[in-house]
């Protein structure tokens, strides 16, 4: 796991306390799902260092994250979508996979050619998906061009990810970075590993034949504004420095279920970033060599990232535009009155006064 | 320990204080960042050091120009308890303005001249986790600590802001409504849109209205928050913020809230509340009847007041609109057929029951009342508990009720009642009328007045009571002479010393080093502050006191003693904020005596 930080003490200190903390909130679900269905399947278009492709995205329901049972992130309520007993077998994960393509052939026209599965745990964990069901999976896909699979940077190897290579898949692991500051990952997200892990699971990946695309979270609990900004502009440029990652996917924090997030939204303590924060990340780091792309969750909505609520959808728009041209223009053609307030915001709001705005 | 900080007066829990930087700042102020370019008159002064949540942080430089918010972790509202105690930042001891971020649950004394509340803007609208935050946090720092509560002040909160105790405020959430173009009064967060006319003369306002867009509401917005800012400030200097308050805070319902949950906080209020004011009380709502200031009195008339001429009859009178009563009209009409012959007691809302020996003694001679005739619930409520606890530690052998119409003739047949006393009702219409006053002669036809001697004596002892504790009265005033002529009385012992002096404005004593030499050797509990081995002339600074008696409040007497001096002064602080300060006025002494 990951080396010892100068800050060790009070990360484990803080550590415990936010693990018992989500432990205690997590309890209060007692929502159970089948395990023969994946949590959620849907198709889109995304874009790849090959371009533009139409993609199948599977959330596999695995029993969820290890990490989250001893607590876990502080805005990650995917645990809560897992199933009870906490495993699932090969033949239910294989259900939930025929599901999957069942739905891919009511829907589309043709068969994607980008397959994305995350399982909001590590798909390459062996504990939570068996290296049997995993190269059952990756042959499942062959047929297809790239395919991305989730995992923590543990579980980074030759091994887990040549399944996917030896299928002639252009592979890419998708990593939870979350942010690339180290104390910001530990103190807020409470995500236990260090950046160093990150690239060594680049490194790993790349001797493995794949690539690296990087998750980021923009705004986690106890970060005002400007600060969020900062962290996810400099996390974007430290990322495409990492030979071996060349997607940084860059999402806004949303309010969900049973998490410390919403402890602290629901007493007024956390207010999701604004969309225009996400343009100004993606219009500031344009340039750099990686692709970053966004996807924010419930834009417009109290608990997703909102501006004023007349101009989301158009800024939405502007982002997904972004998502697929990289171009930094799609930001000049959207304005609206709450840019002045956010600028405010952006100037004013310190992590004692959180949040400003509504 | 500040040497930044200091409070110069206190009204309540709102105080005038002053930030003793290069520049001066008297609170309560608003305040905003050293580079800020907020419109209007902000004290740049503050200097954000940074947030231990995005980065590691040096320690910072600072200087006497600006108050360093040292670096911190703030804990928004909602943060679990459990995260606070983990990530609680261990504050450097620095010799230059500095604050320290605090939240309610973790709230301790740093050593900063400031505090700063985290999480503010999660308690808009909530009164009681406003109220439990502030004043978890205020008991939990030294007196001497400034409050700054960022994120939250607007134009219509402040009064209310400052009345619970905050001392600094920013324009932050006035500037950020301004973009948003809400258009921020004292009264209203008006949309801007919706106004035809601009309800204020600020200099932002002097724009015709179609040219009025919503970078000079900003403005406007910081304008009335400075404005309301200076408002406050006089009201606190007047010791009059409550009376404003209880209006102004009906403008928004959580803020009515807020000041009736503070006074559900009545330990929190009557620690930081005076014995005394110059200042008239207004009361003008039922929300005066919570008042620290009402309840003390009826609290201290009925349990440390003892009624010294319940030999004699009781005559109850309706209180007057002069103060004090016995200058009024009708009180001089009663006089003429009384004749010193039975003790009266006024029945006033809001004060209760007023015994004609505490008629000078705040609030009794200052407040003033709404009299419509028209008794609220609530009223005769209090006004009954009152005077029937009042009449349970009193044995008089006759009461008169000398009242009429509804309020105070309901109030005294219910406690005829539960009381089981027989009361002889002498007004047929009004009280002054020839019939009503002939009605009240002839019932006290053939008593014997009392001499002016035990009026006097009485009063003395009734105030020493009030004043000092139950028992006083007799145990500081067992041999007692009184010269000069009511109400200008002094107290003096068999031998022509004086003792005390009734303060005629107040109606409180005056102690001399000789009355204070009996209060300590009396058993009543005595009020005393313990210095520092020096004499003090003038006044006892803060840092001068060992130790302090907590129930010491503004206004009290109080003995001062230290191994060079004995003496007495009026308090200028409460004993907690005495043995909690490094800084300010404690006591302002009366007389001394080395020793």
């Amino acid at each position: 796991m990951s080396t010892p930080s100068p800050d060790v003490y009070e990360q484990g200190k803080g550590m415990d306390a936010h693990n018992a903390v989500m432990r205690d909130i997590r309890a209060r679900n007692d929502s159970t799902y089948d395990p023969r269905e994946p949590t959620r399947v849907w198709l889109d278009e995304d874009n790849t260092p090959d371009g533009v492709y139409q993609s199948l995205t599977i959330i596999l329901n695995t029993g969820g994250c290890r990490w989250a049972r001893a607590g876990g992130c502080t805005m990650c309520g995917y645990v809560a979508e897992s199933v009870e007993g906490g495993s699932v077998a090969h033949e239910d994960l294989m259900a939930q996979i025929q599901h999957c393509l069942d739905h891919e052939a009511e829907n589309a026209d043709e068969p994607s050619g980008l397959i994305k599965i995350y399982t909001s745990g590590s798909f390459l964990d062996e504990r939570e998906v068996p290296a049997e069901t995993r190269r059952a999976i990756a042959e499942t896909f062959a047929d297809r061009d790239r395919i991305v699979v989730e995992s923590l940077p543990d579980f980074v190897d030759r091994e887990t990810v040549g399944d996917f290579v030896d299928a002639g898949l252009e592979t890419d692991v998708a990593v939870g970075l979350e942010t690339a500051t180290d104390r910001v990952r530990h103190d807020c997200v409470n995500k236990y590993f260090d950046f160093a892990d990150f690239e060594d699971a680049c490194e790993a990946a790349r001797d493995a034949g794949a690539g690296v695309k990087a998750y980021l979270l923009m705004k986690p609990p106890f970060l005002s504004e400007s600060e969020a900004v900062e962290d996810m502009k400099r996390s974007v440029r430290r990322c495409a420095a990492v030979d071996g990652c060349h997607t940084v996917s860059m999402n806004p924090c949303n309010v969900q279920r049973y998490t410390m997030v919403e402890e602290l939204y629901h007493d007024g303590g956390y207010r999701p970033p604004w969309l225009w924060s996400v343009a100004e990340v993606l219009e500031s780091t344009a340039e750099e060599d990686v692709i970053v792309v966004s996807d924010p969750v419930g834009h417009g909505s109290d608990r997703g990232p909102h501006n004023c609520g007349e101009c989301d959808d158009r800024v939405q728009r502007a982002i997904k535009d972004f998502d697929l041209r990289q171009d930094p223009s799609v930001f000049e053609q959207v304005s609206c009155e709450c840019e002045a307030t956010w600028d405010a915001v952006l100037t004013r709001e310190r992590s004692y006064s959180l949040p400003l705005a509504r | 320990m500040t040497d930044y900080f200091e409070v110069h007066e206190r009204d309540s829990a709102a105080r005038l204080g002053e930030l003793r930087l290069a520049e001066s700042v008297t609170t309560p102020a608003l305040i905003d960042d050293v580079d800020a370019d907020t419109p209007g008159a902000c004290h740049r002064v503050l200097d954000d050091a940074g947030s231990y949540w995005a980065a590691e942080r040096d320690d910072p430089a600072g200087d006497e120009s600006r108050i360093t918010v040292l670096p911190h972790r703030g804990f928004p509202a909602g943060t679990p308890e459990e995260v606070e105690g983990a990530f609680a930042v261990d504050y450097p001891d620095v010799d230059f303005p500095s604050a320290a971020v605090v939240s309610p649950d973790a709230a301790t004394d740093h050593s900063c001249d400031v505090s700063v509340l985290a999480g503010g803007p999660g308690y808009v609208g909530h009164a009681s986790a406003f109220v439990d935050a502030v004043t978890a946090v205020k008991e939990a720092t030294p007196a001497d600590t400034a409050l700054y509560l960022p994120g939250v002040a607007t134009p219509r909160n402040v009064a209310t802001l400052v009345y619970a105790g905050v001392d600094l405020v920013d324009p932050h959430r006035a500037v950020v409504r301004g973009t948003e173009g809400r258009y921020l009064t004292t009264d209203e967060a008006y949309f801007l849109e919706d106004l035809d006319e601009l309800p204020c003369a600020c200099p932002a306002c002097q724009t015709p209205r179609e040219a009025f867009d919503r970078t000079d509401c900003v403005e406007h917005n910081v304008n009335a928050l400075a404005a309301e800012l200076r408002r406050v400030r006089r009201r606190v200097r007047d010791g009059r913020l409550r009376d404003y308050v209880e209006g102004q805070a009906r403008q928004d319902n959580w803020l009515t809230a807020t000041f009736r949950r503070l006074d559900q906080q009545y330990g929190y209020l009557e620690a930081r509340t005076p014995l005394i004011r110059r200042a008239d009380l207004s009361a003008a709502s039922e929300d005066s009847l919570r008042r620290v200031e009402i309840q003390r009195f009826a609290e201290r008339v009925t349990e440390r007041y003892v009624p010294r001429f319940d030999d004699r009859p009781l005559v109850l009178v309706p209180c007057s609109a002069r103060k004090p009563y016995s200058d009024s009209q009708s009180h001089k009409q009663y006089h003429d057929a009384i004749k010193w012959r039975a003790h009266v007691v006024s029945m006033t809302s809001p004060i209760g029951v007023v015994p004609q020996e505490l008629e000078l003694t705040y609030p009794a001679q200052h407040y003033d009342s709404v009299v419509t005739g028209r008794w609220t619930a609530n009223e005769i409520e209090f006004v009954s508990r009152v005077l029937e606890r009042y009449l349970e530690a009193a044995d008089y052998p006759e009461i008169i009720a000398h009242v009429s119409g509804e309020g105070y003739r309901d109030i005294c047949e219910r406690i005829a009642d539960s009381l089981g006393r027989e009361f002889t009702y002498t007004v047929t219409d009004h009280p002054t009328t020839a019939d009503s006053l002939g009605n009240l002669a002839a019932e006290l036809e053939g008593r014997d007045r009392y001499p002016k001697r035990e009026r006097e004596h009485n009063t003395i002892r009734a105030v020493a009571d009030y004043q000092f504790g139950a028992g006083a009265g007799d145990e500081l005033f067992d041999d007692l002479a009184t010269a000069g002529r009511y109400p200008q009385l002094r107290a003096e012992d068999g031998e022509g010393t004086q003792l005390a002096t009734l303060a005629q404005q107040y109606g409180v004593l005056s102690l001399t080093t000789a009355g204070a030499r009996r209060w300590v050797e009396s058993d009543v509990p005595t009020k005393a502050v313990d210095i520092e081995p020096f004499v003090p002339h003038g006044s006892v600074l803060a840092p001068g006191i060992t130790d302090a008696s907590d129930d010491i409040r503004v206004g009290d007497d109080v003995v001062v003693r230290g191994d060079a001096a004995f003496g007495v002064g009026r308090a200028e602080m409460s004993g907690p904020e005495m043995q909690s300060s490094t800084r300010g006025i404690a006591v302002q002494m009366r007389h001394v005596d080395e020793r």
